[in-house]
């Protein structure tokens, strides 16, 4: 009962009653008893009682739960009273569930991407992302397996440290070959995010990196239960990785997809399965280097100690294999949910942005529904004076007007639950297809909800605290003795109207600057241009690395799959590449100078791609001097390199690069060529140094680029058809236009402007509407006194001046406070822009213009109407 | 003022006097609202009249307090109503506001009783 009290409650109420009904029957039974007729008798009974329902009431005060009744009356009248102004309160309940869905809902992605960052993984908050060198903004693996374990084997401050790889494999052995993404990784992977396995077990510590050991498997639980058919007794079974049998060993987890935040790993083995990569085990430089590493601190250890810790350890290392480690080497720690590696870089530069714009819409409908809200008490103020009179203190009424304006955020809130549950699935919308296994999207979970519950309440209380503390202040007896038409509610709450809707515009000019700046810049990255054609390419890769195949049998189908595509209809240039730019990924390596003596703490980290002949041909890169890559320049053949201009004026400034040599993984390679600067992964970057080098070289993965004389999208079946000519089993995959990978660079200014677009489109919408309302609402009270005026000869001119300069002198401070605001505001969105400044002029004059122009018209409506009105008919009406 | 805050002015004046003399009455035996009232009535000779506003709020509060517990019970007469019975709680309560009435009473009669002397001289 105590849980229950509004039960307890009813029940106790009955009791009452009854007892209160034995009383009188008793009383009645005693009188019939003395002699007393019935019907006299009930009547004395009766009187000497006294006043049932009030001894009713004073008994139920002493039950302490006198309050609970109340509010339940206070909300049974609220509905009552929201009953009778469905569109106030439609309207009202519209906005503010509009508003708060728009917070919920980049919440929601806030909470399923970096709130969540490695789905069923213990204590996330503890998990550090380790980074080497310079910050980057999208790193490359940074350490090599020697110098992870000595890290792991020597600090004092983690309590568990992993190291893993990912790449795409082809598990073969099935009907179906099937490309997964495969994670190597050290044996305490599991322990150290703290994962229990669903079936069988995880790696053991001596399974790490023994070169005999047997090669074992674990299953992520969905491949587990595509592939596998959730088969129980899979545990013990062989199945074939890329042409190789393996043992798994266990599953994991369902929730569980791996340790970088929003990438999924299909299922995972330990460093060096095969005992195939003992060079990659034993090395500390160059191709070795190729851990991404993620630590768990020990309780109490704050991130600076272990960061200290790390870079003292780092600092050893280097002092022992310094030439292992030239350049920087200082040790970044950053949290899971801004980790660089994975989704999370990208997600906190422009997420919680997102949720401060969206809280500016929800302050904005608060204050438009404030105005509402006000002007609905003003028209309410004789019943308010009524019940003030009848003894309502001033608490009282204030509560029940703010339970109103609570009752309806209610209302919103639980409408913006609906709408949420739906929206925060469409976060994965903003990304194209890609060549990414990225598994992320927004989540639904308690924290949401209570996000909702919160901002809704204090919503609610936004919106009629301010209104109902103004109305409650009406001198009742004046409010009820004279209904007479100067009373628009007072001069205070003029001022308070006003103020809203000076607000209002002060808060929308902000949006709509962010929006336009978004907008501008989303239109720059479009115009830009990023140095190579995109329109007329193919891109399609071959799994022949993944699948398998040796490096003979690759050899040959590489060129036989160039022939076939040279000869196909509609193909003007085929070539290969292992790598695509702008698609958020990209390959990095230490080059030096032959005879080059790097600073200490210098970094001479170069970006680079393997391409084949004619690719620069394909993409229209020019190139500057020497030559371009041909079929001679094979494995056979001296290493050779074409360098970019940024490159070239880095490594050679006022020299001619052709000839020059520079040093990658320890060995030389020779400049033939300089090609024009290109984009490599979004055009607002800084230049990088790039260095192309020969597929037939140095190749690893297999994409074939094919430069087609229509559009390419007709030519993927014929270029898929080709390929399978030559094998039926080679996996070909990510078959898709070059214009269409290369959304990915601008996927986050996509996401910006639309949202910011959309929340400025509502804040216009809003602003416009408030300012009309209150105009058109002020206007129609002095319709008394603008019939007066023009009685006395005031032109019709006049009196639309009169209105308009009313409007006008609002929306004049709120376009200045809000101009003052917004300039403060765009320096935090100052990173996010592209060839526009955060304070453009154009943009700036546009938006103020925008505003102004659109409040000007809905002043003028009200304006004009006051205008046409009959002064005789506007002097008889109050 | 309301009608309500009359009431409960009244239940505060009576209030310790009135909480004693329930548990008086239901030291007795248990019984029920009407009976107290009509118990009161007789045992003071028609002087105590208690009003059924303050009586039910009294019987309800006591009942809070752990004074007093109630049960629902057939009267005599076939009558439903509802019984109270005093605690031990009760019983302790009574006794120590026993004491205080008794001190009020001989403090007000000191007062009351002296002769005032010098007032007349």
């Amino acid at each position: 009962m105590r849980w229950f009290p509004s039960f307890g409650f009813q029940r106790r109420k009955r009791e009452l009653q009854e007892e209160i009904d034995a009383h009188l029957q008793m009383a009645f039974a005693d009188r019939v008893a003395r002699g007393e007729t019935g019907e006299k008798a009930r009547q004395a009974a009766a009187r000497e009682f006294g006043n049932i329902p009030l001894v009713q009431d004073v008994t139920r005060d002493t039950w302490g739960q006198g309050w609970l009744e109340q509010l339940g009356r206070d909300i049974r009248y609220a509905l009552r009273q929201l009953r009778k102004s469905p569109g106030f309160t439609i309207a009202a309940t519209t906005m503010l569930a509009v508003a708060i869905c728009a917070n919920s809902t980049v919440f929601s992605w806030i909470d399923g991407t970096m709130l969540r960052p490695i789905p069923g993984a213990r204590d996330t908050g503890d998990l550090v992302s380790l980074q080497r060198g310079e910050r980057n903004f999208s790193p490359t693996p940074p350490f090599s397996y020697l110098d992870y374990r000595d890290l792991r084997e020597q600090n004092h401050t983690f309590a568990g440290i992993l190291a893993y790889h990912h790449d795409w494999i082809t598990l073969t052995g099935g009907a179906q070959p099937q490309r997964v993404y495969i994670a190597n990784v050290s044996a305490n992977y599991f322990d150290v995010l703290g994962i229990k396995p669903v079936l069988g077990r995880f790696f053991l510590a001596e399974e790490e990196s023994r070169p005999d050991a047997v090669p074992s498997v674990v299953l992520g639980y969905s491949l587990w239960k595509t592939r596998y058919a959730s088969d129980p007794a899979i545990v013990g079974k062989s199945i074939e990785i890329a042409r190789h049998p393996v043992t798994v060993i266990g599953v994991a987890p369902a929730e569980f997809v791996g340790a970088m935040p929003g990438i999924r790993q299909d299922l995972w083995v330990t460093l060096d399965p095969l005992g195939t990569d003992v060079w990659r085990m034993t090395h500390r430089s160059g191709g070795a280097v190729w851990l991404n590493v993620i630590g768990r601190l020990r309780p109490g250890v704050s991130r600076g100690q272990a960061a200290q810790n790390l870079d003292t350890l780092m600092h050893n290392i280097v002092a022992a294999y310094p030439d292992d480690h030239l350049g920087e080497n200082r040790i970044t720690l950053d949290p899971m949910w801004r980790s660089p590696f994975g989704a999370n870089g990208y997600l906190a530069a422009t997420l919680p942005i997102l949720l401060a714009i969206a809280g500016l819409v929800l302050l904005l409908t608060c204050a438009n529904v404030a105005t509402l809200t006000l002007v609905r008490f003003v028209s309410r103020r004789r019943e308010l004076a009524i019940r003030q009179s009848l003894g309502a203190n001033r608490m009282q009424l204030v509560r029940q007007m703010v339970l109103e304006g609570v009752v309806l955020s209610i209302a919103a809130g639980a409408a913006a639950f609906v709408l949420t549950s739906w929206t925060s699935k469409t976060f994965a919308w903003f990304f194209p297809a890609n060549a990414i296994p990225l598994t992320f999207n927004g989540s639904m979970d308690h924290k949401v909800v209570i996000g909702i519950a919160v901002s809704s309440l204090l919503a609610g209380m936004l919106c009629s605290a301010l209104p109902s503390w103004r109305s409650s202040h009406a001198p009742a007896i004046e409010v009820l003795k004279a209904e007479s038409a100067s009373i628009s509610g007072g001069s205070r709450n003029r001022k308070l109207l006003s103020a809203l809707v000076v607000a209002q515009i002060a808060l929308s000019l902000p949006l709509l600057l962010c929006s336009g700046l978004f907008l501008r810049t989303l239109r720059n990255l479009a115009a830009a241009n990023p140095g190579f054609e995109q329109d007329h390419i193919l891109t399609a890769s071959v799994g022949t690395n993944i699948a398998g195949y040796s490096r003979d049998e690759e050899k040959v189908i590489r060129h036989k799959i160039l022939d076939r595509l040279s000869a196909l209809p509609g193909v003007k240039v085929a070539s290969f590449t292992d790598w695509i730019p702008m698609t958020l990924s990209h390959k990095g390596e230490d080059a030096y100078p032959e005879g080059y003596a790097p600073h200490p703490h210098e970094a001479l980290r170069v970006y680079h791609a393997e391409v084949a002949p004619r690719y620069f041909e394909s993409l229209h890169i020019p190139i500057l001097e020497g030559r371009e890559f041909t079929p001679d320049d094979d494995e056979k053949a001296p290493r050779v390199l074409i360098v970019d201009q940024t490159a070239a004026r880095r490594y050679w400034p006022g020299q001619d690069p052709l000839g020059k040599k520079l040093m990658v993984w320890g060995r030389p390679f020779t400049v033939v060529g300089v090609v024009r600067n290109s984009t490599h992964m979004s055009v607002n970057e800084a230049p990088e140094p790039m260095v192309y080098m020969s597929f037939f070289q140095q190749g690893y993965e297999t994409i074939v680029q094919v430069e087609t004389e229509g559009n390419p999208a007709d030519l993927a079946p014929a270029v898929e058809n080709a390929i399978h000519e030559i094998d039926t089993q080679l996996p070909v995959f990510d078959v898709r236009p070059m214009r269409e990978s290369t959304q990915m660079a601008s996927i986050f200014a996509v996401m910006q402007s639309a949202l910011a677009g959309m929340f400025a489109l509502i804040g216009l919408v809003l602003a416009v509407t408030g300012i009309y309302g209150v105009v058109a609402y002020r206007t129609q009270m002095r319709t008394h006194e603008i019939g007066v005026r023009m009685a006395l000869g005031a032109s019709r001119v006049d009196v639309l001046r009169l209105v308009l300069l009313q409007g006008l002198w609002l929306t004049g401070i709120g376009l200045a406070l809000g101009l003052a605001f917004a300039l403060g505001l765009t320096r935090f969105i100052a990173r996010l822009l592209y060839g526009i400044g955060a304070n453009d002029p154009v943009t700036v004059a546009s938006v103020v213009m925008l505003l102004g122009a659109m409040s000007l018209l809905a002043c003028y409506f009200p304006a004009h109407r006051a205008m046409r009105r009959n002064p005789v008919t506007a002097i008889r009406e109050l | 003022m309301s009608e309500k805050d009359q009431y409960k002015n009244r239940v505060e004046l009576l209030q310790g006097t009135l909480d004693m003399l329930i548990l008086q009455t239901l030291q007795w035996g248990p019984q029920h609202g009407y009976g107290i009232v009509q118990a009161l009535r007789l045992r003071s000779g028609d002087v105590l009249q208690v009003e059924t506003g303050s009586l039910y709020p009294a019987l309800h509060r006591l009942e809070r307090q752990g004074w007093v517990q109630s049960e629902r019970k057939q009267s005599e007469s076939k009558q439903k109503a509802r019984y109270y019975r005093i605690t031990a709680k009760g019983k302790r309560q009574l006794a120590s506001d026993l004491g205080r009435w008794e001190r009020i009473v001989e403090a007000i009669g000191s007062v009351m009783y002296v002769k005032p002397k010098e007032s007349e001289s």
